[in-house]
């Protein structure tokens, strides 16, 4: 059996640690259930420095030194694997999860003390990786799903693994290996009254995938989104959505899976309260037909899990969240879900305005972003109405038009800036312009890129990062006369003569109504 | 005592020593009023203080 060492890196360090990162409690449980000898160092939650980090590298004589994440922590993936390298030289480093996946060519240049990557989905790709070390071999791309490196130091990609099918075959994750009590202790989440009022809150994950193209998300290849092609030099790469290339694997447990995890969950760890990291429940429902969330409903009250009021204003059961579409959702939906203890639901709004709406790829309109907003309210779920601004096509009517809807709807917002992640379409159709903004320099974009409450690259056509940074700040005041006072400076400095529209997204027609719906008209620069 | 990072199915060879975390006064004031930053909120934060004055 493999000695193995799986290192969680620190994300978000202007927060608390607040997620168990599931992928790597899922790859801890599989690894266990194989045999091998397994230990995990949760650096994001301990964040007790370098030190600490070089005393786990030494801890054991590791066989595999496992890390990854989201793209958001390459800073510290980076940091850590030059000490483990350093340290553990005989250690085989793998790294894995969205951030490889982006960009394996990339990472797998940047941080060459990495001797093998493993691409999309690891579920059955990193078992495989421990039985070859185990048996004392090094040939990695024999395993489906991985880039490493052949003698000569070039980077070889595997054939493309394909996604596990069969997902109830997965063991619960390890969150054993975690340290609990500071997860336990960062539970809240304000999103609800009981998400505020939360104790002891798990997270987990029922189904992989989402039918929609919102052109500034990723998936990163567990969404049936990734296909392996092959560039003008020959060299195979990874590619995900491109204009009119898009392709999707919708996937869940079933609800007896799901509902028994929050079970175990319950009588093991007392948990009081479940966060859903499905990239998009009512994706699941539609492609059900309208059975898979109903029948997590019914298995919620029949396990005992619907919430029960207690005098004092705890409950017993589990009170739990996630994130809806705004077309996909249906009232009768929401109404069961909220007797089944559904207490909150991220909605990405995103905007309020029409002519934005129509080139993000949402599939959601004006109407359905309402509708779905006073359906939920009317379900006594909070619905979390997220707004971006800084879209290719945002213009002053937009932010106007968003903030209007605000100000009638009762909704407190800081908006996220829309920001171009790796996996992400307009990565993809941005790349050129994102790396003009850093000079060339697309890992420093890497190191940049936050959770998009600040920002980064640019990709907005109308407005520069400190304009946008001013009328966010305007926004948030409700400030319409500085807003309407920067327009004029604004039509000004791009010589916009009155009467034409404050934009300079071209447009078919020189007069009428905006005609760009996609955002592969546009021209990035 | 310390704190137990390392967690798995088994006992590593070598223990890793770590000290508990001790938050100090300061370390929490600063915590605390990072949330309430804005306006007539202000504060330095001492550690991070870089100016030699002899210069």
């Amino acid at each position: 059996m493999a000695k193995i060492l799986l290192i969680n890196p620190v994300v978000r360090e202007e927060d608390v640690p607040r997620h168990i990162p599931y992928g790597i409690a899922l790859l801890a449980a599989i690894a266990s259930r194989d045999g091998h000898l397994v230990q995990i160092y949760d650096e994001n939650a301990w964040r007790r420095g370098e030190d600490v980090v070089r005393q786990v590298c030494q801890a054991d004589d590791w066989d595999i030194i496992g890390i990854g994440g989201i793209t958001t922590t390459y800073a510290s993936i980076k940091s850590t694997v030059r000490i483990a390298r350093e340290l553990c030289p005989k250690a085989v480093i793998v790294m894995g999860g969205g951030v490889l996946t982006s960009l394996p060519r990339e990472m797998m240049a940047w941080l060459p003390q990495v001797d093998v990557g493993v691409i999309g989905e690891g579920f059955l790709t990193f078992p495989e990786l421990c039985a070859m070390v185990d048996a004392g071999e090094r040939d990695f791309t024999r395993i489906d799903g991985v880039i490493a490196r052949d003698a000569s130091g070039k980077l070889i990609m595997s054939k493309q693994r394909e996604l596990l099918d069969d997902l109830d075959s997965l063991p619960y994750p390890a969150w054993d290996m975690f340290p609990l009590d500071i997860y336990f202790a960062n539970s809240q989440s304000l999103f609800s009254e009981e998400g505020m009022l939360a104790s002891r809150r798990l997270d987990i994950n029922s189904s992989y995938g989402c039918s929609l193209i919102c052109r500034f998300c990723y998936h990163l290849g567990i969404a049936g989104d990734m296909r392996y092609e092959t560039n003008a030099e020959g060299e195979v790469e990874v590619a995900f959505d491109k204009p009119g290339n898009y392709t999707r694997a919708i996937r869940y447990h079933s609800p007896e899976y799901t509902v028994r995890m929050v079970k175990h969950a319950y009588d093991k760890y007392g948990i009081n309260f479940v966060g859903f990291l499905d990239e998009n429940l009512m994706t699941m429902d539609q492609y059900s037909g309208r059975t898979w969330m109903k029948e997590i409903c019914r298995l919620w009250h029949e396990y005992g899990l619907a919430p029960k009021k207690n005098p004092d204003g705890t409950w017993t059961g589990v009170h739990w969240s996630g994130t809806s579409h705004a077309t996909l959702c249906t009232k009768e939906i929401l109404e069961i879900m909220r007797e089944a203890g559904c207490s909150h639901l991220v909605y990405g709004y995103e905007s309020f305005a029409p002519h934005v709406l129509k080139t993000i790829g949402k599939g959601a309109t004006l109407e359905s972003n309402i509708r779905s907003f006073f359906w939920t309210l009317d379900a006594g779920i909070r619905p979390i109405p997220n707004q971006i601004i800084g879209f290719p096509v945002d213009d002053f009517e937009s932010l106007r038009m968003s903030m209007s809807a605000w100000k009638r709807l009762g909704i407190q917002v800081k908006p996220h800036f829309a920001t171009p992640y790796p996996g992400s379409e307009w990565f993809t159709v941005f790349r050129k312009s994102i790396e003009d903004q850093y000079k060339g320099d697309l890992e420093a974009f890497i190191v940049d890129l936050g959770d998009a409450s600040r920002i980064s690259a640019v990709i907005s056509t109308n407005f520069n990062a400190i304009e946008l940074l001013g009328l966010r700040e305007l926004m948030l005041m409700d400030d319409q006369k500085k807003i309407d006072e920067y327009e004029k400076v604004w039509r000004s400095n791009h010589n916009i003569p009155d009467g034409q529209p404050s934009t300079l997204v071209p447009s078919k027609k020189a007069k009428g109504p905006r005609v760009v719906t996609n955002v592969s008209q546009l021209n990035p620069a | 005592m310390g704190d137990d990072v390392l967690k798995g199915n088994f006992q590593p060879a070598r223990p890793v020593k770590v000290e508990a975390a001790q938050e100090t006064l300061e370390d929490r004031f600063e915590r605390e009023v990072k949330k309430k930053l804005g306006g007539s909120i202000a504060y330095v934060a001492k550690k991070k203080i870089v100016w030699d004055v002899k210069e």
